[in-house]
């Protein structure tokens, strides 16, 4: 029996040697296959025209010939048509407004979320429970079924006027019906929990309001979670597309998505110009992975809480 | 004191509240109400007497309605199984690598934060026909060239090219959920598992999934939810046509639009909004399957 | 099976990059078919040592041998041992059926077979009628006792315990301890067990080794190392209440504590430390011997009665003074506030140099 034993320890090492080459074999397809993509949109946005038409497809380019026209061409100004005296793609202007929707929506998110998930965390009121448990349910119903209603609003409130729409109204339209998530008050109420209850007790012996005690103390030691919160909820409107698409009468008041698609198609010919179309989506890529990797770890950990689930 | 608090109370969750009811509770209750309209124009406020039923049956009778069911149900059944199951496996290797864990997993978490129109875009020319990527790559395999997304593109061929790509996209969320539920499970069963002489896929089947079914279970339902929804990956890819052929892959959404985009004609508002209704429905039916198989199957 | 450890030494890195040596150079023989507690204070070494015969930690230096069969470079697998773990480890999606028959399953175990000694084995701990019933439906004994049978199941050559009884409440942990001396005797098997209760370690091991610091301090008899210790830490770790430690002196061949002489000796002059276990005291009935206390407070319990005194040598109207205990016999009827004369009974009483090492 301890021949046995002695005999597999050779073929155990080869074994783990075999499997962890195996992992990283397989780790590297996946690594290939997700960066694909992403370079593909970069190689492409810096050929020409006649490059990118090459049979078998150019798959390395060396610098020397990058071709930077593509995102040239992008800030050249139209010439004639209905956009005439506009940049190709305005992305300075699409930038702008996605940004100001972006900071709008977070400023009011966060503060909605913040004052909710005080309520749920830290008073008790009659009701309290059903009335979590409710909002939380909404969290699973398909926010598309919202929308045809909350078109008729925005029309109502006087935002969505098909001639006359403001830069203003379109903001508002854009923002005011995203000021609230269920799930960034689920999570910040669980942080809240977790701040000693003896915490509130002394700063009410000290004679603090709850309001006080809310700004001073709670949110300051919630702060890694309420930035969290921030950064999730401004990326959000990067990837807005139908409802601004919905509610904005004029193309410079949308944001980059919507700027993004069908832009380089010639509708009269259907041909796409595929270098500047990447070149584009290269420029609405870059900042949100600028943003990714500076504040990696506070996203990360936000995005995999929300899978735990709640 | 008591009744102080209960006012307090509710003032710190009006702003959330007020927000709620306006845009969330109201327009869930109100698509009901307006999928039994008949003949509703919404911006003039304008109906005919009485309810029908007959929004449904026109929605359900349509021909794109059912195209559209078949390719979000397909987009659903197939691409999230299969997303899970890679996940998991990548997760699981992840894990065995503690050192550069980190830095895979960063890479793998790309596609969450990029916008989905763009890297659409991207996987449209990938998928070009004529000097695509995608082609090239099976070219090397021997296999000719196909239209997968374009005019000439069949069904199977522009699903297929959908699904990859969707595949993609939503890979990077359940490999970071499935990788910080692994660290959760107690190091001790792995351990005893080491003493039990349990072989990897021993492991894998009869610890790791078992142990993290509640989160798969989890994850599977609301993947399966959110790809009801699929819109926005039909519009990377396909553009507003909606398939290489004008609607091919029209998804239930899709379709939700493109009435609610025509609100001047009379009534299809009210398509838009059973159509709506009708995925709600489906969505629901998946939320309370999850909630019986898990109070039922799960417990230890 | 005998495991034979030679210059074992594990190092782990700590998060500051400090070395700490959890296991430094052991050399230690466990004889074939004993029931051995290895103990000590946590961060002893203990858990790491039964780990590294485990297989789960790799030592950084020497070797392991089962019988002549080195092992040390095995995965935990080929190595043919049952661990049972602190917190079980029992798999909480399985039965205790599923559980018990896992390692058998692995090990490709005629499907017959496995039942039959899946039921073998819940004989054997008295869990035939759990066979069903998930973890979470069992008491934390009954948990211990699957976690056993699963251990044993596969008839490793070695059976390790990883704090046993440690979370099992007072009651449970006599019953426990009972159960698991006669399963090693119907088994027979090599077992190892790690505790720092050195209560359980005495009244169950065959032998015992005590660890301090990744060294082994003593290894024999629970009796030997407790009438024998080669140092003040084994003295002072074994032994409930703990041993009395007193600062003492060697003069002329007489043993002084505060000036009195409690015995004579054939040491050399020299300042020592005297350990004298609390029941190493006689009274001196005739007052004619020089040892001499106030007794403080008496604590009776029937058996036997504590008498708890000043350690000499402190400072009158010191607060929180330390104190030693004695244990007499309850026919002595003392109260607190007499003066009590004590011989020593020598084999009770042990010498230390102040490095803590016994005299020679």
């Amino acid at each position: 029996m301890a021949e046995v034993f002695v005999k597999n320890e050779k073929s155990y090492k080869t074994k783990k040697i075999l499997f962890t080459i195996g992992v990283y074999v397989f780790l590297g397809l996946v690594t290939i296959s997700v960066l694909i993509p992403f370079y593909w949109m970069i190689i492409t946005s810096l050929k020409t025209q006649t490059m990118i038409e090459q049979v078998p497809p150019i798959i390395f380019l060396k610098p020397n010939d990058w071709q930077i026209n593509n995102y040239r061409m992008l800030f050249e100004l139209v010439a004639s048509g209905p956009r005439r005296g506009e940049p190709l793609f305005p992305f300075f202007t699409y930038m702008g407004n996605t940004i100001l929707v972006s900071v709008i929506t977070t400023i009011g998110t966060t503060i909605t979320t913040i004052l909710a998930a005080y309520a749920f965390a830290r008073l008790t009121f009659k009701g309290r429970d059903i009335v979590f448990a409710i909002l939380l349910s909404t969290m699973m119903i398909p926010g598309e079924i919202f929308i045809l209603t909350n078109f008729l609003t925005v029309y109502k409130l006087g935002w969505y006027d098909i001639f006359n729409q403001t830069y203003s109204d379109a903001i508002l339209a854009m923002t005011i019906p995203f000021m609230t998530s269920v799930f960034y008050t689920f999570y910040l109420r669980q942080t809240f929990k977790q701040i000693p209850n003896e915490l509130y007790f002394a700063a009410k012996v000290d004679g603090t309001t709850d309001f006080q005690y809310l700004w001073k103390i709670m949110v300051p030691v919630a702060m890694p979670t309420i930035v969290t919160i921030v950064i999730l909820n401004s990326m959000g409107a990067w990837n807005a597309y139908i409802w601004p698409q919905m509610v904005t009468a004029k193309d410079s008041y949308r944001l980059v998505s919507n700027g993004l698609r069908g832009a380089f198609t010639d509708t009269s010919t259907g041909r796409t110009d595929f270098g500047q179309q990447m070149a584009a989506a290269v420029l609405v890529t870059v900042p949100l992975l600028i943003v990714f990797f500076t504040f990696r770890k506070q996203i990360m950990r936000g995005v995999s809480r929300s899978g735990i689930k709640g | 004191m008591e009744k102080k608090n209960n006012w307090r109370a509710w003032l710190y969750l009006a702003p959330m509240l007020i927000l709620m009811i306006v845009f969330i509770f109201y327009p869930l209750f109100n698509a009901f109400v307006i999928s039994f309209y008949k003949d509703y124009q919404p911006l003039l406020n304008q109906r005919a007497a009485g309810i029908t039923f007959t929004n449904y049956t026109f929605v359900w009778n349509n021909y794109f309605f059912k195209a559209a069911l078949k390719n979000t149900f397909v987009l659903a059944f197939v691409s999230v199984p299969v997303s899970i199951v890679l996940s998991l496996l990548i997760a699981v290797a992840l894990n065995s690598i503690p050192k550069v864990k980190a830095f895979f997993q960063t890479v793998f978490f790309l596609p969450y934060v990029t916008n989905g129109i763009a890297v659409g875009m991207a996987f449209a020319v990938i998928f070009n026909k004529n000097y695509g990527l995608f082609n090239a790559f099976l070219d090397w395999f021997g296999i000719e060239a196909y239209d997968w997304i374009g005019s000439t593109a069949t069904w199977g061929r522009q699903i297929t090219a959908l699904m990859i790509f969707t595949i993609w996209d939503s890979l990077a969320f359940k490999i970071l959920v499935f990788a910080s539920g692994l660290t959760n499970i107690d190091k001790q069963y792995y351990d005893a598992a080491k003493i039990d002489a349990a072989s990897r896929s021993t492991v894998f089947k009869r610890i790791t999934v078992p142990l993290l079914s509640p989160l798969i279970l989890y994850i599977s339902i609301t993947s399966m939810i959110g790809a009801l929804k699929a819109y926005n990956s039909v519009i990377g890819l396909f553009g507003d046509k909606l398939g290489g052929k004008p609607r091919d892959m029209i998804t239930i959404v899709a379709f939700v639009y493109q009435y609610r985009a025509q609100y001047a004609n009379i009534g299809y508002y009210s398509y838009a909004a059973a159509a709506a209704v009708t995925l709600f429905l489906i969505t629901l039916f998946f939320s309370a399957l999850q909630a019986i198989v898990s109070r039922k199957r799960i417990h230890y | 099976m005998e495991i034979r450890m030679e210059k074992l030494t594990k190092i782990f890195i700590s998060k500051d990059k400090k070395e700490v040596r959890a296991v430094d150079n052991v050399d230690l023989t466990i004889p074939t078919g004993k029931l051995i507690g290895l103990l000590g204070p946590s961060g002893c070494g203990k858990s790491t040592t039964l780990y590294l015969i485990a297989g789960l930690l790799r030592q950084t230096e020497g070797h392991i041998y089962f019988d002549e069969d080195e092992v040390s470079e095995m995965p935990p697998e080929k190595r043919g041992i049952g661990l049972v773990f602190q917190n079980y480890a029992l798999y909480p999606h399985m039965t205790v059926r599923e559980n018990i028959l896992f390692p058998l399953q692995n090990l490709k175990v005629e499907k017959e077979e496995a039942k039959q000694r899946t039921y073998e084995m819940a004989e054997l701990v008295g869990l035939q009628e759990m066979l069903d019933r998930k973890p979470k439906e069992l008491s934390g004994g009954q948990q211990q006792r699957v976690a056993i049978a699963r251990a044993l199941v596969k008839k490793p050559r070695v059976l390790l315990l990883d704090e046993p009884l440690s979370n099992l409440d007072a009651r449970l942990r006599l019953q426990t301890r009972e159960e698991i001396k006669r399963i090693q005797r119907e088994t027979g098997i090599t077992t190892v067990f790690v505790t720092h209760d050195q209560e359980e370690a005495m009244s169950i091991s065959d032998e015992i080794v005590v660890m301090k610091d990744g060294l082994i301090q003593q290894m024999g008899e629970p009796q030997d190392v407790y009438d024998f210790p080669t140092n003040l830490f084994v003295a002072k770790f074994l032994g409930n209440p703990q041993i009395n430690v007193f600062d003492g002196e060697i003069k002329n061949k007489k043993i002084y504590i505060d000036d009195m002489i409690v015995s004579e000796t054939k040491f050399p002059d020299q300042k020592i430390i005297i350990g004298i276990r609390p029941e190493g005291f006689n009274i001196d009935a005739e007052e004619k011997s020089q040892l001499v206390f106030d007794v403080n407070l008496v604590e009776t319990i029937g058996r036997d009665t504590t008498l708890i005194i000043d350690m000499p040598g402190q400072e009158a109207g010191l607060l929180d003074k330390k104190s030693f205990k004695v244990i007499v016999d309850a026919s002595y009827r003392i109260g607190s506030g007499h003066k009590v004369h004590f011989t020593v009974k020598p084999d009770k009483m042990h010498l230390f140099d102040l490095n803590g090492e016994l005299l020679k």
